[in-house]
Parts: structure tokens; sequence; C-alpha cells
């Protein structure tokens, strides 16, 4: 039965409506149950990703290693070029070389940016993801309202970077023009995530992911 | 002993140097000077000069001719900066200028001739150069420097490449052009001794006796029978310029464009010696109060006006100045060698990415001009056992590829995140509390007992614990005292 569905599916003349979007290969996340549930089978490129958490320590950033340690260290495809950089800007807490080059990040590329005030950080974000040498760029912003998070999704668009925002759960009700937001929330078991939205997928909630 | 033949001078005579010193784009204007408390004519302009104004009229006779004449004091001081204004120019046609006089600059051209595709083409670019900075040549080239000059003040575009042309060349030339003081000058003109072909068939040892001896040597360097050695000009290392308004101004744009302007002067002395600066600062004077200072830097040394330029936009929008500016200064910095293959660190960004992209370096020049040196790090690890030790961070302006290659151990459980200062925690029953609850510890001790030979050892037992939220946290217990405990990192 599974078998004939697969083929039913394989067949070109099937619409699907999660294709639709014609999103491209996603970034790999590492989590092969996430990716089943991301378009594209991993996280979007090229686009602005929401975090949505109210804790550190949660397993927030091993979440995006497996993706950042493989931008840091290979060059993307088609180009001779080295590979990209990531950029943190204004980090909550020091992000620890020792644990980073245990996750596979390369520390040589590694810009670190604390920029003082609400303004600076978007400016900042916005410098990084346009000058198109960032693979990725970590952002924790203190506001991020509808217009700053369309800005953010241009720029990566445009410097063909991956933006990612950390932002506190009460941003739930905010619209945003982010292509994926998650929500990570923890409980006994560990940390669940809630795919709040996807464009090109459908909300999910992945349990005990981390 | 003669010259050896390879040398070649160009000389560039400046006849109209005292005016174009000072003249402000005022036309018609003349430079005045004062000869026994009279103000006489020295140069006057072509318009001036149409209306029949001459060198040597009295001040107030020009003026009788030509009511709006402009009048202007002759200026030593503006002259020589003018001249070494040009003489850092022209040093991108020949390592070796020499100013000579006070309205002479002289070239070493032999080695530049196939760089620049040969003498004629030489020739036209200086020409073309001087001409374009606003001021009148004459230029004549030689194989002797005193020739070049003689050549050069006579008027005629000479060019003479073999030394055995030189002499017939010279010869022909009138006394006035030797530059010899008047009274020997009106002397031989006595004797019906009109050029320089007249002096050489007097006797040299009586043209010695009567004339002294600097002039027959002047005739033996100018032909080549005498060697003439030179100093070459040395700019100052350090570029410093300023651009002085004759009333204060508040328009930003116009400040910008000052700026621009000093700092594609800044490009031009840099260029000139091959180097780079890392460092600029730019200072805004105020008329009451003190001066605003804007200090640049960037990751490499640099010199493209262009690129600075960029790097000020980003600091000027925020620059508060107190009151309208009189003046601007550019300081700049140490000069230092532009780094061969600099040109590698800027690669091509990400396929398909814009056109505007730029390099890593620019990215970081930007941040830095934004939001300051101490915002913008690199970091890297250090092998050392006590996990605040165990990494560093560094300016992003220093040197990128410094990074030590040490790496962490794998099997030893390190957070993603560290606090800056490890958090004491407080105690219920003899167990470490975090956010009012109890922290289960998951795993460890770790214990780490090092440094005991500097000021900072340390006897702690690390564990990673978990709160009632389920977040992983890194404490520690401080083995010297008594139950602390401390927090000092996250697993994010």
């Amino acid at each position: 039965m599974s078998a004939s569905l697969d083929k039913l599916l394989a067949n070109p003349r099937v619409w699907r409506g999660r294709d639709q979007a014609g999103c491209r290969a996603g970034l790999a996340s590492g989590y092969s149950e996430l990716d089943r549930h991301l378009p594209g089978g991993g996280w979007p490129p090229d686009a602005l990703t929401e975090i949505l958490t109210g804790h550190y320590g949660i397993g927030e950033l091993r979440l995006l290693m497996p993706a950042l340690a493989r931008l840091s260290t290979t060059a993307p495809q088609h180009d001779f070029a080295e590979p990209g950089w990531i950029a943190w800007i204004a980090p909550p807490f020091q992000p620890y070389p020792p644990a980073l080059q245990q996750c596979g990040l390369d520390l040589s590329r590694m810009l670190i940016v604390r920029p003082e005030g609400a303004d600076e950080v978007l400016w900042s974000a916005e410098q990084a993801l346009t000058s198109g040498t960032c693979a990725a760029v970590l952002l924790w912003p203190e506001a991020l309202d509808d217009q700053a998070g369309r800005r953010l999704q241009l720029a990566a668009e445009k410097g063909r970077s991956w933006a990612i925002a950390f932002r506190p759960p009460s941003a739930r009700r905010q619209p945003s023009a982010a292509a994926l937001r998650l929500e990570l929330q923890t409980n006994a078991e560990g940390t669940r995530v809630h795919i709040l939205k996807s464009r090109g997928g459908r909300p999910a909630v992945i349990d005990k992911l981390l | 002993m003669a010259v050896s033949a390879e040398r070649l001078w160009f000389c560039a005579w400046l006849p109209k140097l005292p005016l174009e010193a000072v003249q402000g784009g005022v036309t018609p204007a003349a430079v005045v000077e004062e000869q026994h408390g009279v103000h006489r004519i020295l140069l006057a302009d072509a318009a001036a000069t149409a209306a029949g104004v001459m060198p040597g009229q009295a001040a107030n006779a020009a003026r009788a001719l030509l009511p709006d004449l402009q009048f202007e004091e002759r200026s030593p001081l503006h002259e020589q900066q003018a001249l070494e204004g040009l003489a850092s120019w022209l040093e991108r046609f020949s390592s070796f200028v020499a100013i000579t006089g006070h309205d002479v600059l002289l070239l070493e051209i032999a080695g530049s001739l196939r760089l620049f595709g040969g003498l004629r083409e030489l020739r036209q670019n200086i020409v073309r150069d001087l001409s374009g900075l606003g001021f009148t040549v004459s230029p004549a080239i030689a194989p002797t420097p005193l020739a070049a000059t003689w050549l050069a003040r006579s008027g005629r575009r000479a060019c003479i490449r073999d030394i055995s042309n030189l002499a017939p060349a010279i010869r022909r030339l009138p006394l006035a052009c030797l530059g010899w003081p008047p009274g020997v000058c009106s002397a031989l003109a006595g004797m019906g001794v009109a050029t320089v072909g007249d002096c050489l068939r007097l006797p040299r040892e009586g043209f010695t006796r009567r004339f002294g001896a600097r002039c027959l040597l002047d005739l033996d360097r100018a032909l080549g029978h005498l060697p003439d050695p030179r100093n070459a000009w040395r700019a100052p290392e350090c570029f410093g310029a300023d651009y002085e308004m004759t009333e204060e101004q508040s328009d930003r744009e116009l400040l910008l464009n000052i700026c621009q302007e000093l700092l594609q002067a800044h490009e031009r002395f840099l260029l000139a010696r091959q180097l780079g600066a890392q460092r600029l600062c730019f200072v805004f004077f105020h008329l009451d109060g003190p001066a605003t200072e804007l200090r640049l830097g960037c990751a490499r040394p640099q010199r493209s006006a262009g690129r600075w330029f960029e790097l000020l936009g980003i600091r000027f929008d925020k620059l508060a100045l107190p009151g309208p500016v009189i003046a601007v200064r550019l300081q700049g910095g140490m000069a230092q060698p532009l780094q061969a293959g600099s040109g590698e660190l800027i690669f091509h960004g990400r396929p398909g990415a814009m056109p505007q992209r730029f390099s890593i370096t620019q990215l970081a020049e930007r941040l830095v001009a934004r939001i300051g040196d101490q915002s913008v790090q690199s970091t890297s690890m250090v092998a050392e056992h006590r996990p605040q030790y165990a990494w560093r961070s560094h300016s992003v302006l220093a040197d990128w590829s410094s990074s030590t290659r040490d790496e962490a151990p794998p099997y030893l459980q390190r957070p993603l995140w560290m606090l800056p200062e490890p958090a004491p925690l407080t105690m219920h029953d003899g167990h470490p509390v975090h956010q009012g609850r109890r922290l289960q510890l998951l795993d460890g001790p770790e214990r780490l007992e090092t440094g005991w030979w500097d000021e900072d050892g340390i006897v702690r037992d690390y564990y990673t614990a978990r709160n009632r939220d389920g977040r992983r946290l890194w404490v520690f217990r401080n083995r010297r005292r008594a139950s602390s405990w401390y927090l000092h990192g996250y697993f994010g």
C-alpha cells in the first residue's frame, strides 16, 4: 500500500500543496525529524528564521550547530570561494569557543559583534547579511517590529545569507515576515520544537527533539 | 671624471609660481613685492598683462591701468608649500625628485622611461599633470641637472638625451638663465660676454680670478665634466593637511566634501610612496570651544580615498559637532608599506550574491567604524585547562591569521554559552538552587585543580545540571570554600 502511494506521489502530475513554494533545497539541520517537517528538507536558505525562546540553555544553539558547522567549514557549491563567515550579533553571553569547536565550527570564521542600542543591532545585522560574506547571521535583538523583520528578510535574500533572530515567546502574537518561525519549549522530557510558521510548509510540533 | 651617461634629468621651471601659489582664482590678478618701500608688480596674470600691467610697475600705476586688479602680496611660504606639494605629486614619476632654488623641480627620469612608455610620453604626462594642477611649466630634459635647469629657464623646450649634444645646446644660452648673481652678469655683459659659449671661450684661470670659482664649477657641472650630486627631496612620512575656511560652516554636506578632498590628497601622498595608512584622524576646529576629533581605522594599510570616505560616511552621520566648523585637519597615521597580496582576502562572497558585496575585511571595517573596535571581535582557542582562559577574543583589526589551532578535547562537556563571571548560586539543604528550585546534577564531577603557578589558581568540581524548566546549566563547586556553588554557563 505504502509503496504504491509513494509511486503515486512521485508522479509529476500529482500536485502537492507543500511543494508549491518552489522552495530550494534547505540547509540540512542535522535533525532528521525536523528536516522532515521543513519544506526543502532543511533550514530555509537566504531567509529569516525566527526562534522564540524564553530561556537560554534549552538547546537553542545546539539546534543550529550542525548546519552552522557545515556552513563554516565547506565552501558553497559552484564557487571557488572560501566558506562563509558566521556573525553573532549581540549574543546574551559569550559563545564559548571550546564548545563551538566541539560542535565542529571553524573558529577562525566567527565574528562576534556587540553593538550598543537596538538600532545598532539591526544595522549591524543588515550590514553582515548584505555583505555577501556571511553564511549565517545570528542576532538577539531587543525588539523586532514588523518592518525591521521585513528588512532583515530582504537583506538575507539580497546577500544570500541565513538570518536567525532569537526572540522572546511574547513575539508569538506579532506578525512576522520570517520564512520560518519556531518556538522552543521545555518540559521534563526535553525540548519541544513547535513550528509556528513555515513558508511552503505546515505548522507542526516535534517533541523531545533536543 | 665624466658623469655616467645613463642619467637623464627632467627640469620643470615654474616661471609663474609666485602668482600661481597665491592666486585664488580671481582674475585679473598680480603679485606685488615691496622694493625700497614701494609695492611693485612682480608678476601679472594674462588678463592683467593684456591691459598693460607689467612686472616692475608700481602698484599704483597698475591700479590706474586696471581699477579692478586684484593684488596679492608675495608669499615665499606659499611658494614653498606649492613646490613641496608638486614634488610629492611628481614622486609618482620618479623616485628622485629634488627642489632647487625657489621655483625649480628636478626629476631623474632615466629609470622611469620604460615604465611610462618612453621619453615623449613621460614628458607629456609630467607637463600635463603640472598644468592640470594649475601651474605654468617650462620643461627641459638634459643629461646633467644644471644643464636641464638652464635650458628650462631659457624657455626652450629642449630635450637632449646624449651628452655629446649637450655642449652645442648650452653654448647658445644667454647668461640670464644661469641664475648667477646680477653683479657677475652685468660685469660679463660689460665685457661683451652674452652667452655661455662666450664664457667658455674665456681663459679658465682668469675667469676664476674675476668671477669666483663657483661660476666655473657651474659650467663644468653643466657640461658633465664634474659630478653634480643632488639631494632628493623627502616628504614627511606622516600626512597632515588642513583645510581652512574663510567663515564658519555647519553644512554637513560641505564638510563631507572637504573631507573627501583631504582624503584625495592623502591618497596622492601615499601613492607616491607606495604606502598605506591604517589609522586616520579628522579634526574639526571650532572658533569657540575645543576641536572635535573623529578617528578612523581599518584592518590593513589602505590608501584608497573611496574606501576611507566610505568609512567616514558611516561615522560622520553620528558625529555630533558642538558648533560650526572653521577648519578641518586630516592627520594621517603612520604610513606603512602596503602588504602585497592583500587582494587575496577579497574573495567573491557566496555565489550569486549581489555585485555590491564586499570582503569580510570591509565588513569588519564598516562595523568597527560605526560601533567601535572593542565591539567587533573574533575568537580563538588557547591550550589551557581553566575554562575562563581556554579562549581569547581579539580585535578583528588585528592580524586575522594569528588565530591558533589549539583544539578542545572532544570528551569534555563544555557549554555553548559562558557567563562573563561565574554567578554564585544560593544553597538549600546543601544543594545548589537556581531560580528558587533545586538543581538536579546530571553529570560530573570534572575536577579542575590547576593554575597554582599564577594568582588565579582554581580548585573546582564542574557538573552538568538541570533545573526544573529543563535548562541545562554548567555549575561548579569551589572546593576551597565549603559548599559554595557557582553557575558558569548554559548548554545552549
